[in-house]
């Protein structure tokens, strides 16, 4: 196994990187946590950042894989099951949102175990069309399953977050936009937390080690296989996370819309644009193209305001393959 | 009964022929995975449909029009495409898909999100042989078909051009060596590729609705049949399409309309699973 010396050598042999890095860290930290004081009057403004946020999160658990190399077309298929099973897991037995949450994302796990078991012996362009087409089969049997999920309709009236309580002390997530805005914000920062541990640790080697070279990784003793299927799980996990506090949000989700192509392509466009060998390259993508979306484009262009996801991601395969951040890191 | 669905079967199939012709050969030819091909079948379709209903065009006369408009869209893709940096096929992919979206939000643009169909009253007519029914769509659609194979047949296997093309499937490197001229190669299957989804597009915009999302369940199926025929082979094409037609429309007889979009996706999951390079190809690398 590599020993943790060599994870000094290898990530941190340059003092500036690490200075960019923290210095972005910082300031992003800094603006996120003060926006609802400078944003104060405008709720909407709020709201795009909340969604933001929470496709920040989609694009870090979506890198957690494509740390590996494999390019996933498919992250719908895990957002999807995440969305329904914690939004009937509410509606049918009355749990509540902080249990649901956590359940929902065992469910998006349990899903990527058989995409695993499918799609892991696969790999670089077949793995991507093998998840693209995988989407299709939980969002068919969800439109299908009438009596479970209410079929193509929808589910409507999903519970909101509820509210937490500590004495006197309460905060209601359900209809202060500030307090989700906070809620997303605090998730997104645990995951980059466990990103950052993921990537800097033993595992993240070996997983850029199989991205690199996976014979060479192979033959050194990285149970290729295995990594890959961990990396999988914990990205299908916090996807489907992602997902079950987006249902319980926008407190309206159908199959069309939790299994379509957007929510395949918002995490990869961002991971890939931001750079899928950083760390904080996928989130930041996020909070950068999303506010340019929905608050230049979308007013500009009401129909076909996303044509800019797809420039952005042609420009960036085409002129910087390794994303911006990464660029920007080792300019 | 039993026979109906095996008619309408084969002429779906023979219809997802055509959509998958285009694919597959700028797959064979150039290893780029064209995820847009969906898209380009429908930019077709509503350039047909445009002429169709603005200009009152007869349908024959929109199908030039619509390969026109391809071959150019194609041209300029290629010239991406051919910037791409290895690996080659997973590059290729998320180019295209950028392209999809870009397409997609163009429709939408210029088309509006509503649900468009080109009505051409003769095709949905049809006769009664004893025992099973037949539309004029249906035997256009099969007979289509067999003509545009018999004349890509030609051209693959009984012309020179058609040999460096094989070539150029078959082993890049090979064929550079041999003198032949693999950039124009790729250009060419482009070019091809453009006029089959010229031709297919008006066609789809007849069959099925347009709107501006629905080419990914196209590109999905040409996906599907490239890879079960394994690459560069016409007969194999012309199998898969027909057994994905039959496999869709039992299912919406034995199941319901609905499971119908799952087929594909199954079908392909099944192939990659224990064939990733075609049922009929030969193990590669």
């Amino acid at each position: 196994m590599i020993q943790s010396t060599s994870t000094k050598t290898f990530q941190y042999d340059a003092k500036r990187r690490v200075t960019v890095d923290r210095a972005g860290l910082f300031l992003g930290f800094l603006l996120l946590l003060t926006l609802p004081l400078m944003v104060q009057s405008n709720g909407y403004i709020l709201q795009v950042f909340t969604h933001a946020l929470l496709l920040a999160s989609l694009a870090l658990a979506w890198n957690l894989l494509g740390v590996s190399g494999s390019i996933s077309l498919g992250h719908a298929a895990f957002f999807g099951v995440g969305a329904y099973g914690s939004a009937l897991l509410s509606l049918e037995q009355g749990l509540s949102p902080w249990l649901t949450i956590p359940i929902a994302g065992l469910f998006a796990t349990g899903l990527g175990l058989m995409v695993g078991l499918i799609c892991l012996r696969l790999r670089g362009a077949y793995f991507a069309l093998a998840t693209l087409a995988f989407v299709e089969i939980p969002r068919v049997i969800t439109g299908n399953w009438d009596a479970l999920t209410r079929g193509s309709l929808g589910l409507v009236g999903i519970s909101g977050l509820p509210t937490l309580r500590m004495g006197d002390w309460h905060v209601d997530f359900g209809s202060s936009i500030t307090a989700s805005y906070y809620l997303v914000f605090v998730y997104s920062l645990v995951l980059l937390g466990l990103v950052t541990f993921v990537f800097r640790s033993n595992m993240g080697l070996a997983l850029q080690a199989i991205r690199e070279e996976e014979i060479a990784a192979e033959a050194v003793g990285i149970h290729v296989n295995r990594y890959r299927l961990s990396s999988l799980l914990m990205s299908a996990f916090f996807t489907g996370i992602s997902g079950a506090c987006y249902a319980h949000l926008v407190r309206y989700i159908e199959p069309g819309l939790v299994y379509g192509l957007h929510f395949s392509a918002i995490p990869m466009i961002f991971a890939i644009c931001g750079g899928r060998f950083t760390i904080l390259g996928p989130a930041v993508a996020a909070l950068v193209l999303y506010p340019v979306d929905q608050f230049i484009f979308h007013p500009l262009l009401p129909a076909g305001h996303e044509f800019l996801y797809g420039a952005v991601l042609i420009l960036t395969v085409l002129f910087m393959p390794n994303g911006f951040w990464w660029r920007l890191r080792n300019a | 009964m039993w026979t109906t669905i095996f008619v309408s079967g084969i002429s779906l199939g023979s219809f997802y022929v055509l959509i998958a012709l285009g694919f597959a050969l700028i797959f064979g030819v150039t290893r780029n995975f064209n995820l847009a091909h969906g898209e380009l079948l429908v930019l077709a379709g509503y350039s047909a449909y445009w002429l169709w209903k603005a200009w009152a065009f007869p349908f024959v006369l929109t199908f030039p029009f619509a390969i026109l408009v391809i071959l150019l869209i194609c041209l300029g893709l290629q010239r991406l495409f051919s910037r791409l940096r290895d690996p080659i096929e997973l590059n290729s992919i998320v180019l295209s898909f950028g392209i999809a979206i870009l397409i997609q939000n163009s429709m939408l643009f210029c088309f509006s999100g509503n649900y468009r169909l080109i009505r051409i009253p003769i095709l949905s007519q049809g006769f009664r042989i004893p025992g099973f029914y037949v539309s004029y769509g249906q035997l256009t659609l099969f007979f289509l078909s067999l003509i545009i194979l018999g004349i890509l047949y030609v051209l693959m296997y009984r012309t020179y051009l058609g040999k460096a093309l094989r070539a150029t499937i078959q082993d890049k490197e090979a064929a550079a060596l041999a003198g032949i001229n693999v950039a124009a190669m790729g250009t060419l299957a482009f070019c091809i590729g453009a006029v089959l989804i010229g031709l297919a597009g008006p066609l789809y915009g007849c069959i099925h609705y347009l709107y501006p999302s629905t080419g990914h369940e196209a590109t999905l199926v040409a996906i599907t049949i490239t890879i079960f025929a394994g690459v560069g082979r016409l007969g194999g094409i012309i199998l898969a399409g027909w057994i994905l037609g039959l496999a869709e429309s039992f299912t919406v007889v034995l199941c319901g309309a609905s499971w119908r979009e799952m087929v594909s996706a199954v079908l392909l999951l099944t192939l990659l699973a224990f064939r990733p390079h075609g049922i009929l190809g030969k193990g590669e690398e």
